[in-house]
């Protein structure tokens, strides 16, 4: 406790004591969690609170809304929390250029919301966007069904700030939409799970809100499958243009519209004409015997909203039962998946919720189940995928169960470039320790 | 030891020679060199060692260890049109040609992604595919000879790159051959996302300054299924960026939306292929439409519209596909226009925010009158992306000189609005000290610390990228500091 006292003590001495907290939970099964929280509200308090700790050997885990606290990390606690949720706001907004620039403790929804009335929007639908912050979603890389019509975090972002572990500012990219000068240092810190930098200001490119958009759900019965594969390779060899085309496995459906059915679902966004005339070319196509529902407007927007919420959430107790894998495999290898995450119950105690795009190559599986029950299900997906020249990295599971397998898989042959890149930039391990790939 | 036919005593010459299968895969005669003293950017020129052609993966990994074990610097050449200088051997480097490795491994539509050597020529992607309805995104001018290899590594860009992203947009997967010979993947199998930090995206637009590229899984695309283009004439610029400016806030994401000036529109009617542009016209809009056809339609009629407020002279869509490859062939050869022109001329590639053009424009035709330089300004007006052309003449004493100052204002003028000093061509040689303009110190050492890592003896295509230390008693001792650190 007194390691803790004097850490609070000397905590005062560079961050006003009004943003300083001492830890009130007794246990975080989630891990990454911290002895004292820090909530700072300028660049000047992150910098000092990364400089102190560098300084003194101690480590301090970053967070953002919190939602990610199952991701990763294999430590209860770190000494300090940071914790950008006060973080937040608005840096600049030109309308005409269409770029902003936000704190990184703004939550995906604030933003959103603030560009509604110009009419533009950060082209990304990442889970669990009421509380995700933008800056946790960017160290995660975040993406979702969208990603074929809009990409992912990485295709948004073109500049960051960012905050070394010795209290250096760093900028990477700038506040133009075409940048080649020096490295591209955004990629290098986008997915890095904040293990080399705390971000601070995110430049995001915008782009206008679709003046229409529209959902179709094709659900299709249990063996149909090759199906749905031989359907979605028409629709994405013709020349209509979905944003979406994502396979739903039949719990995930059920819960979300009712059909306990493999359902596919594709959205348009664009001009009300050529949304309608979609809609159209889908309808001709649809095979016998699939069921289709079309959402328009808002229902689609619903529909969305919804499902941003499916994954487990580590603000909330009920996640301490669940587990989240993301997969990468070749497009239309999502079939396979979502048809393992089907077979999953039968031959483990869990339940399987799952999607994956068709036109992205990535799949999330959502796991509730007993511990042991969980883990052997994520081996099974991540053989799976393995078989299929894929890869299944865990996004959410308890702490305990984390120590029990390798969240990011294997170790890949360039390793050492990787180590070689956290030694550089943060030789003490300060930042996220052990949160990443092979323990960085 | 020796090999046949090759005529030189430079032992490295023939221990080269060797691993690429003897004198006909290399170069060493001073009058053979002298085709690869630079690239697009003339105005460095230096001898390289050798040049080398190996014609597969394992042929550039023994080049690449040979060079390392014997200390000899070396770096990677595609096409030679890079426009910042990047594959100038100012070392005295051998020059690993990638121009042999040619080959498109293999296509799959179903999964939209294909598999090229670095040599392949970006152009002939989109020709191999386009009986199927699909085209590689990316578009440099200069498709038709550049390759994809120089693509990745100057994170290239084109006038379609508006709506669809540039290079790193479209990687999926690399190969690469490290510094030190040993031979990586990068994204494998093509899949998004792989764990661990994102050297893919590291990778591309690090000027060939990190590793030598040996094969690229690129993303394709279904070709939209209609496109629309419209040709806009300006009685002044500044009207024409505005009309810039509203389509965008209209809510239109155009494919392209490219714009010329009047010097500009002097040189390109001069030269090859002339559309008649009217002459006293201040400047022109090139603006594309694509996507689901009955949606086209209405926002040509709304670009019409907007064109129109802003006091347009003439507007009027393409009659026909022939009419609007003419309209594209005129922008597209556009720099290699100026030379109908000017003897020479200096291509510059700063970005701005969109809304600053005109006085971005302003302040180019300032520093034309302070240097007494004709400047056109051809450039990808959607999203900020200036191409000035410094028109001058080498065999005039001190020309050549002020060009470089003219280029190197411009700059200036982008970074000093918020922008940056290269949104397509790289830094290259040619504006490493310009680089000063947009990264403090420490970012500029953030950076070379991460080529550390990668390309630690610097063997790797010196001198590139970054301003000299030497510039910035500062900068040097940091970074002995640093190396110290390590
Ligand atoms: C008329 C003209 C128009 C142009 N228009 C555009 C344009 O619209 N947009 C645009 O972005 N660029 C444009 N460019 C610039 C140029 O074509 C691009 O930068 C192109 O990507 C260079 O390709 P290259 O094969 O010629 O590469 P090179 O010039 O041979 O090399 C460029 C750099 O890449 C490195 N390199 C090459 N191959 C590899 C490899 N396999 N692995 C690692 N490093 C490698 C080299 O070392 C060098 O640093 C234009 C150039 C000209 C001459």
């Amino acid at each position: 406790m007194l390691l803790a006292e004097n850490l609070l003590e000397e905590l005062k001495t560079i961050i006003p004591q009004e943003r300083i907290k001492e830890k009130d939970r007794k246990s975080d099964p989630l891990g990454n969690s911290g002895k004292i929280t820090v909530l700072p509200v300028t660049e000047e308090e992150i910098s000092a609170v990364l400089a102190y700790a560098n300084e003194q050997g101690k480590k301090i885990v970053i967070e953002g809304g919190g939602t990610k606290r199952g991701f990763g990390g294999v430590e209860e606690e770190g000494d300090i929390l940071l914790s950008m949720a006060e973080f937040k706001g608005v840096v600049e907004h030109t309308a005409g250029d269409m770029t902003l620039t936000v704190k990184a403790g703004t939550t995906f929804n604030e933003l959103q919301d603030f560009l509604l009335d110009y009419e533009q929007q950060i082209s990304l639908d990442p889970p669990l966007r009421e509380q995700a912050t933008i800056g946790g979603i960017v160290s995660a890389n975040e993406s979702g069904p969208k990603r074929l019509g809009y990409g992912s975090s990485r295709d948004a972002v073109i500049g960051l700030r960012m905050i070394y572990p010795d209290g250096t500012i760093i900028r990477a990219g700038g506040k133009v939409v075409k940048n080649v000068a020096g490295y591209d240092m955004n990629k290098l810190f986008i997915g890095a799970m904040g293990t080399l930098g705390v971000i601070t200001e995110v430049t995001v490119k915008l782009r206008p809100i679709a003046k229409y958009e529209s959902l179709i759900l094709l659900s299709f019965e249990e063996q149909d499958l090759e199906k749905i594969r031989a359907f979605s390779k028409e629709l994405l060899d013709s020349s209509i243009e979905p944003v979406v085309c994502e396979l739903l496995n039949p719990s995930l459906s059920k819960k979300l519209i009712g059909e306990e059915q493999y359902t596919l679902a594709v959205s348009f966004e664009d001009v009300e004409s050529s949304v309608h005339y979609q809609e159209e070319f889908v309808k001709k196509m649809k095979p016998d015997g699939a069921k289709l529902k079309l959402l328009s407007g808002m229902d689609a927007q619903d529909f969305w909203r919804i499902f941003s919420a499916i994954a487990p959430n580590g603000n909330e107790e009920e996640s301490f039962e669940e587990a989240a894998v993301k997969i990468g495999a070749v497009n239309l290898t999502i079939v396979d998946i979502i048809k393992e995450s089907r077979q999953l119950s039968s031959s483990f105690s869990v339940s399987a919720e799952a999607h994956g795009g068709l036109g992205h190559g990535i799949s999330s599986v959502y796991l509730k189940g007993e511990s042991k029950e969980l883990l052997k299900a994520i081996t099974h997906l991540r053989k799976t995928a393995e078989s299929l020249g894929g890869y299944a990295i865990v996004k959410h599971l308890p702490l305990a169960l984390r120590k029990e397998i390798e969240v990011w898989g294997k170790k890949p042959a360039y390793f050492f470039l990787l180590e070689g890149i956290k030694k550089k930039i943060d030789p003490k391990r300060t930042l996220n320790p052990k949160r990443y790939v092979g323990g960085l | 030891m020796a090999v046949k036919g090759i005529k030189t005593k430079d032992k490295h010459i023939h221990g080269l020679a060797k691993l690429v299968g003897g004198q006909r895969a290399i170069l060493y005669h001073k009058e053979d060199l002298v085709a690869y003293d630079c690239d697009g950017f003339t105005i460095h020129k230096h001898l390289p060692r050798a040049v080398v052609f190996p014609k597969n993966t394992e042929e550039v990994a023994k080049c690449v260890k040979y060079c390392a074990t014997h200390n000899l610097p070396f770096l990677a050449r595609g096409a030679g049109t890079g426009l910042s200088g990047g594959a100038v051997p100012l070392h005295n480097e051998v020059i690993i040609s990638l121009v042999r490795m040619k080959n498109l491994i293999s296509v799959d539509l179903e999964n939209r992604r294909a598999v090229v050597e670095p040599g392949f020529v970006n152009l002939k992607l989109t020709n191999s595919i386009a009986d199927r309805g699909y085209y590689y995104a990316p578009d440099p001018s200069s498709q038709y000879c550049c390759t994809i290899g120089g693509n990745v590594a100057e994170n290239a860009g084109g006038a379609h790159c508006l709506k669809y992203g540039v290079t790193t947009n479209h990687i999926l997967g690399l190969e690469v051959v490290l510094p030190d010979g040993e031979i990586i993947e990068l994204g494998q199998n093509g899949i998004p996302d792989a764990p661990g930090y994102d050297l893919l995206g590291l990778m591309t637009g690090s000027e060939g300054t990190l590793g030598i590229v040996t094969k690229i899984t690129v993303r394709i695309l279904k070709n939209p299924e209609a496109k629309k283009t419209v040709l806009a004439y300006f009685d002044n610029v500044t009207d024409g960026s505005q009309a810039v400016s509203d389509i965008i806030s209209a809510g239109i994401v155009p494919a392209a939306l490219e714009m010329m000036d009047k010097t500009a529109i002097e040189g390109v009617e001069a030269a090859a292929f002339p559309v008649g542009h009217p002459k006293d016209i201040a400047a022109v809009l090139l603006i594309e439409v694509d996507g689901i056809a009955v949606g086209i339609d209405e926002q040509i009629t709304q670009i019409l519209d907007v064109c129109t407020a802003r006091n347009v002279r003439e507007v009027r869509a393409a009659k026909n596909e022939e009419e609007r490859a003419r309209w594209w062939a005129n922008r597209k050869t556009g720099f290699g226009a100026m030379g109908a022109i000017s003897p020479d001329y200096l291509v510059q590639d700063g970005v701005i925010p969109r809304s600053r053009l005109p006085e971005v424009l302003e302040r180019i035709e300032q520093i034309s009158e302070e240097t007494g330089l004709r400047i056109a300004n051809i450039f990808h007006a959607g999203d900020g992306n200036l191409h000035p052309l410094v028109l001058f003449d080498a065999r005039i004493p001190g020309q050549t000189e002020k060009a470089i100052e003219a280029g190197s204002a411009c700059l200036q003028a982008c970074a000093d609005v918020g922008g940056t000093i290269t949104g397509e061509h790289g830094v290259g040689i040619e504006k490493r000290e310009e680089m000063r303009f947009v990264f403090k110190d420490e970012e500029i050492i953030a950076q070379t610390n991460i080529r550390e890592v990668f390309n630690p003896g610097n063997l790797l295509n010196a001198g590139k990228l970054f301003p000299t230390p030497g510039r910035c008693g500062e900068v040097k001792k940091e970074m002995k500091e640093a190396l110290l650190a390590q």
